[in-house]
């Protein structure tokens, strides 16, 4: 729906087709009463199938940016335009039925049930009942919920993870291109927060929606975003993915607001799959082995059990953790912690060992990479 | 991390199944457990009619007593009474409720607290004056006992209406708005269903009231159970004043019992 034959012609590869969703042009809010712009001149470009981070502390206006973009508050200034068409004079009403909405704790209609709440849009855009209630169905399934279970209950009776689970379903419901995320994941416990991301993410890659997501965590920012935008006080500092913003901030704001721990937050974005990992031998006749080689040994299906033999320690007094290639640095070294380990076994999907990561080399090999960044 | 999600559904869901047929089968079990309060009022008042019919029938009625307590003229009475209570309910629904709808509007706010305030103003005039004053101004009669009913029983449920409206959680009308719902149809599928519990907890105590005060209609020649009143105390007869304001209670407690009932099955359909 956003293959707007004239762009297509100009960039050929499909692959790399990925037009300009939304668009802003000078976009500018000055409240009523208001002597400083909330947002001031703003120009900014989300391509399809991107999500791209709003962030900053709060009063920073990306919140007003994120309202802009489906018109919930009026610019004072400039244009927006969604898959090349300007919609800044356009009915607001009717632009925001082809705009997925989320907020926090997905703001269900308590005295609508779920299917009821999912429909919402699918009903104003004139769908008969019967197309509502599958495609209801559909999306309950696709966020993980059982629909026969969960079709006719009532907000209350959900968890707040379930509800967001439900109002990101109700985002999608009418299939829209765009979808604008207000801290959807914001009053939701760590680990379910977690979790969700995790799903949300999984649910992206089927749908491939353009994304605009307003967050006040930088984890969040950094494990979710294609890019992240860094805001203050009304202007963009930075708009570049999220290793740039890590390693090489625009600006003393930026690096304040990125501040310690940016090495840390840098290892969520590395995966295993890209290192080079030192050899692992399952081999019993190799222990003993003076190239430096640990050795595991396996059970029938081919799954590391425990260490046979390693270089320089003592085997039967390390334990073995496993973290899959799928993984990143950061999975490997929290397993590392977790389980007092100095090295990590990487396994694939089938759990077969696929090389070792040493807690030194972690280090040594992060170092590296700056470099040649 | 994600292998362990699937997993997970799969117990919710199984979770969930479980706990939907064990209240399929507690069902009656429960509804007698959340509500087995509504049956104490009925009870008392049933007993206390019982007590009441016993001691009239061991007394020895005179003719004027007789004609008084025949069922037709209290039957009469009663129905004239909650005539009155009804009319000026409907009434004060017809007008309070879009006035407060009204109010609630963001270029109105400015106007609620005055009309609050001269709604507070007339619950506060007693109203046995007002009747009385009305009727010199207006008639003596049914209409003028009604709109001075009204009129005194305004104020709960427009500042209910008011006050439900505004408690309605602004970040639903946002995502109500952030949809695509237009301003009208967020008022009408989202605000007054959301705000209803609070704004027929402002019609419960209207109609209380006016039960009550429609007691007084009877001094304007509106008929009503205070007509039984003035009867027993012209009559000077002490078995009738007894009746009568048994009657009288006996109706403003079971229409309130009414309503909480009404209220408790409006509460649970709106979540």
């Amino acid at each position: 729906m956003s293959d707007n034959p004239d762009q297509t012609a100009v960039v050929p590869e499909p692959g790399a087709g990925q037009t300009d969703t939304i668009v802003l042009e000078g976009v500018e809010k000055i409240y009523p009463g208001g002597t400083s712009p909330a947002v001031s001149q703003l120009d900014m470009t989300i391509k399809q199938g991107e999500i791209v981070m709003l962030i900053g502390p709060s009063g920073c206006g990306k919140t007003t940016t994120l309202k802009m973009i489906n018109r919930l508050i009026e610019p004072t200034s400039g244009r927006i335009l969604l898959d090349g068409k300007d919609v800044t004079h356009v009915n607001g009403d009717l632009l925001r039925r082809q705009i997925g909405y989320v907020i926090q704790q997905g703001g269900l209609f308590p005295h609508f049930t779920i299917a009821d709440n999912i429909g919402v849009v699918p009903r104003m855009l004139g769908w008969d009942k019967q197309k509502t209630k599958e495609r209801a169905d559909e999306l309950l399934h696709l966020v993980g919920l059982e629909p026969s279970t969960f079709r006719d209950r009532y907000p209350r009776q959900l968890s707040g993870g379930q509800q967001q689970r439900v109002g990101v379903a109700r985002a999608l419901a009418a299939n829209p291109p765009v979808m604008l995320m207000d801290e959807p994941f914001g009053a939701i416990d760590p680990i379910t927060r977690d979790r969700l991301q995790d799903e949300f993410l999984e649910i992206q890659r089927t749908v491939g929606k353009t994304i605009a997501f307003v967050t006040h965590d930088l984890q969040e920012a950094v494990k979710l975003g294609d890019k992240i935008a860094v805001f203050a006080t009304g202007k963009l500092e930075q708009y570049a993915d999220p290793e740039t913003v890590l390693t090489r901030p625009a600006n003393d704001f930026v690096s304040d607001f990125v501040g310690g721990g940016a090495a840390v937050r840098r290892l969520s974005l590395l995966e295993l799959a890209r290192l080079e990992l030192h050899p692992i031998e399952t081999d019993e006749k190799a222990v003993g082995n003076s190239n430096g080689t640990p050795v595991v040994e396996i059970d029938a299906s081919g799954k590391p059990v425990s260490w046979r033999h390693l270089p320089g320690a003592d085997a039967s007094g390390v334990a073995l953790v496993t973290v899959p290639i799928s993984g990143t640095v950061y999975d490997a070294v929290d397993v590392m912690l977790d389980g007092a380990a100095s090295l990590v076994a990487v396994v694939d999907d089938d759990g077969r060992a696929q090389g070792v990561l040493h807690w030194n080399d972690l280090v040594s090999g992060l170092r590296t990479r700056e470099r040649d960044a | 991390m994600s292998t362990a999600t699937p997993e997970t559904i799969n117990t919710q869901a199984q979770e969930t199944v479980e706990e939907v047929e064990g209240k399929k089968e507690s069902g009656l079990a429960r509804l007698w457990q959340q509500h087995y309060d509504l049956v104490i009022l009925p009870a008392i008042i049933i007993l206390l009619l019982i007590l009441l019919f016993v001691y009239i029938q061991t007394r020895d009625l005179d003719t004027i007593e007789e004609r008084v307590l025949a069922a037709d003229n209290v039957w009469g009475l009663l129905r004239q009474h909650l005539w009155l209570a009804f009319l000026s309910t409907v009434l004060v629904l017809i007008i309070a409720v879009p006035l407060g709808i009204v109010l609630s509007r963001r270029g109105a706010r400015k106007a609620q607290g005055p009309v609050l305030a001269i709604g507070g103003f007339a619950q506060a005039l007693p109203p046995f004056g007002v009747l009385l004053l009305m009727a010199f101004w207006l008639d003596f009669g049914v209409t003028t006992a009604v709109i001075g009913l009204t009129l005194a029983a305004l104020l709960p449920v427009l500042r209910n209406t008011v006050i439900g409206l505004q408690q309605v959680d602004q970040s639903l009308i946002e995502a109500a708005r952030g949809m695509g719902m237009s301003s009208r149809q967020t008022l009408f599928r989202v605000e007054i269903p959301l705000a209803v519990p609070v704004i027929v907890a402002g019609l419960r105590v209207a109609l209380v009231l006016n039960v009550g005060t429609a007691t007084l209609a009877s001094y304007i020649g509106a008929g009503g159970l205070g007509e039984l009143v003035q009867q027993a105390l012209r009559l000077n007869r002490i078995n009738v004043l007894l009746v009568a304001g048994a009657v009288i209670a006996t109706v403003a407690l079971l229409i309130d019992w009414l309503a909480g009932v009404v209220e408790r099955v409006v509460v649970s359909r709106s979540g």
